[in-house]
């Protein structure tokens, strides 16, 4: 090199040139660094992998409790019967194959001063940086009557994918033509906003399809408004005329207590009769962030919108329905698997670059969610954010949802039920594969 | 030495504009949630967006933002996004390889596809690999996808930009589109 003439600088310089453009230098010093990420579910399996994909020097370790992954997105389908459970779910096979340590395992204790992990198993793992996306867990105490044994047996929740959906679907088939099916919603913030009216929407949907014209499906929500409402009542009144009721927190909806023997639900000043009562209980972060001290008094885990580094724990980066992510009315991103994993990404990269003493790079967040209201008849909601005086902002132009007037109804909403498909194809491959 | 330093610099400078290219890839990356890792769908309703052309992807980005085209999704999309990005992101997915859906198609609606779509020839090339840089792979697409496509192409109610397109998509039987997705969906080069 210090034969470095200006021939060679010219000759350097052209070779540098298009490499320099064409790819990206990535982490540096971040080599050998440890990270560790807490949950393997959308977030945690799309941070642990673009970590590995962005830094392939890294050293990531991902520990999750189950061997089998189930996804909420479009298990309400499988309620219905429109779709079936093995098609929600993965392993995480392909996660090991792009050299990400695996460690199926509970997680005892985080200690963010020390910086380490301590498994159930016993195992500590040390960290230098830690992504926690434990997805949400649920306050029984919420509903009075209601608990977590009554959820694994006779009263589902399923509002998180897996046994409990076909448990409800079960119940669901064996109710009666004039049947109630009841749905109670818990006060917000929620996973999934639009979730348990997308469920109100393919109870109808298998009931109107299997001749049960004469039951009905009762919403009892705490809140007074609720996602894609336009689009979801468009579609009940085409598709399931007096069939679905929504009880508004303002009309007493807010359920406040039940009875499982008789399956009554309770509100301030009324009772329901269900003949399948599908309690959804509040939820919070999940557990094993509250217990790390990452919650706020509501529950959630508070983080820097622009890297999602927790703001309670430094070196703690929380992704997906556990964080808080932004204020109302400015931003706030919903609890929605598409947000989870563009957190994740921007988790990942802000890492490598705080782990490289860069600056954390400009996050880019988006969020599509889809809804299936009826067999070819699907809308969605669309975020976008950009960054504004070091805050994250809406874009006003551009997200939105789905027309709810346009020539082309039947073309526009069989297309986005389409899409719905295809975006959990795509989205499970790009957090799992 | 002095070059050293220089070259330095220069390499420093460069360096610079490679930071848009890091941009351009974590804005790209967003799009992978819908399209895949690197533009390759595995949704059969989703298109594959890697390796498709540059100036095409431009346009219909653009044509979307403008609301010039119908689309059910990606307008409300890409209207958050500048033209900047627009062409950035059109070069990075451009620069992609175009990668054949692993899918199974109907030799009998091939062999149908294969007649039907002698009249597409012109603009898409015989397998739907025009390569004249502008005209969308349709080699290997999925079928769904393109089935889904014609919809728009086949419906008068919504906004769609190519008059020739729309004309030869009408003219179709539903037997014809079904069959000129699979022929397309089937051919790998």
């Amino acid at each position: 090199m210090s034969q470095f003439t200006r021939r060679d600088f010219i000759k350097a310089l052209a070779a540098a040139y298009p490499a320099a453009v064409l790819t990206i230098p990535k982490a540096h010093a971040a080599s050998k660094a440890r990270v560790v990420v807490v949950g393997g579910g959308f977030g945690g399996a799309t941070a642990a992998r673009y970590l590995k994909m962005m830094s392939p020097t890294l050293d990531v370790t991902l520990v999750e409790k189950n061997k089998i992954y189930t996804s909420c997105p479009l298990s309400n389908e499988v309620i219905s019967g429109f779709g079936e459970l093995k098609d929600l779910q993965t392993g995480y096979d392909g996660l090991k194959k792009h050299g990400i340590n695996v460690v199926f395992d509970e997680v005892a204790a985080i200690d963010p001063a020390k910086k380490s992990v301590a498994l159930k198993s016993g195992t500590t793992l040390a960290y230098d940086a830690l992504v926690v996306s434990p997805g949400i867990s649920f306050n029984y105490g919420g509903v009075e009557g209601y608990t977590q044994e009554l959820a694994d047996t006779v009263l589902p929740h399923a509002y998180k994918a897996g046994p409990q959906t076909l448990v409800l679907r079960k119940q669901l088939m064996d109710m009666p033509d004039g049947g109630t099916f009841i749905i109670t919603v818990p006060k917000g913030p929620f996973r999934c906003p639009p979730g348990p009216y997308e469920r109100a929407s393919q109870v109808a949907a298998y009931l109107m399809a299997n001749g049960k014209t004469k039951s009905k499906v009762v919403i009892l929500d705490a809140n007074d408004s609720f996602s894609k409402k336009g689009l979801f009542e468009q579609a009940w009144k085409k598709f399931y005329p007096d069939m679905i009721k929504w009880v508004s927190g303002a009309n007493d909806g807010n359920v406040i207590k039940i009875d499982p023997k008789t399956r009554m639900a309770y509100t301030n000043f009324g009772e329901h009769k269900a003949d399948v009562l599908n309690v959804i209980p509040p939820h919070h972060a999940g557990n094993v962030a509250v217990s790390a001290g990452l919650a706020n008094d509501k529950g959630w885990c508070p983080v820097d919108m622009l890297t999602m580094e927790s703001s309670l724990h430094k070196d703690i980066w929380v992704v997906g329905d556990s964080c808080v992510h932004g204020e109302l009315p400015v931003y706030a991103a919903p609890k929605s698997a598409h947000m989870a994993v563009t957190q994740a990404k921007v988790a990942a990269g802000a890492i490598i670059a705080k782990l490289n003493g860069q600056p954390a790079p400009e996050p880019f967040f988006v969020n599509t969610c889809y809804s299936i209201a009826a067999p070819d008849w699907g809308f969605s909601v669309v975020h976008v954010y950009r960054v504004e005086d070091g805050k994250l902002m809406y874009v006003k132009d551009a997200g939105g949802i789905s027309p709810i007037e346009t020539p082309a109804l039947a073309v526009q909403r069989k297309l986005e039920a389409r899409y719905a498909e295809g975006w959990l194809r795509n989205i499970m491959a790009d957090a799992f594969a | 030495m002095r070059y050293r330093v220089v070259f330095g610099m220069i390499l420093a400078g460069l360096l610079g504009s490679a930071y848009a290219e890091d941009k351009t890839e974590a804005l790209a990356i967003t799009c992978n949630n819908c399209h895949g890792v690197d533009g390759v769908s595995v949704g059969p309703n989703m298109p594959s967006i890697g390796g498709l052309p540059e100036s095409y992807l431009k346009n219909i980005l653009l044509e979307w933002k403008a609301g010039t085209r119908y689309s059910a999704t990606m307008g409300r999309l890409v209207k958050g996004y500048s033209d900047e990005q627009i062409a950035a992101l059109a070069a990075y997915f451009s620069k992609k390889p175009w990668t054949p859906a692993a899918q199974t198609t109907d030799p009998k609606l091939v062999a149908l596809g294969k007649k039907v779509t002698a009249r597409c020839a012109g603009c898409h090339g015989e397998t739907g690999n025009a390569g004249d840089g502008d005209t969308p792979n349709l080699n290997g697409q999925w079928a769904e996808y393109l089935e889904l496509e014609a919809l728009k192409y086949r419906d008068d109610a919504v906004a769609m930009p190519n008059k020739q397109m729309r004309k030869a998509a009408q003219k179709l039987s539903e037997e014809d589109v079904k069959a000129v997705a699979e022929f397309y969906a089937s051919q790998k080069k």
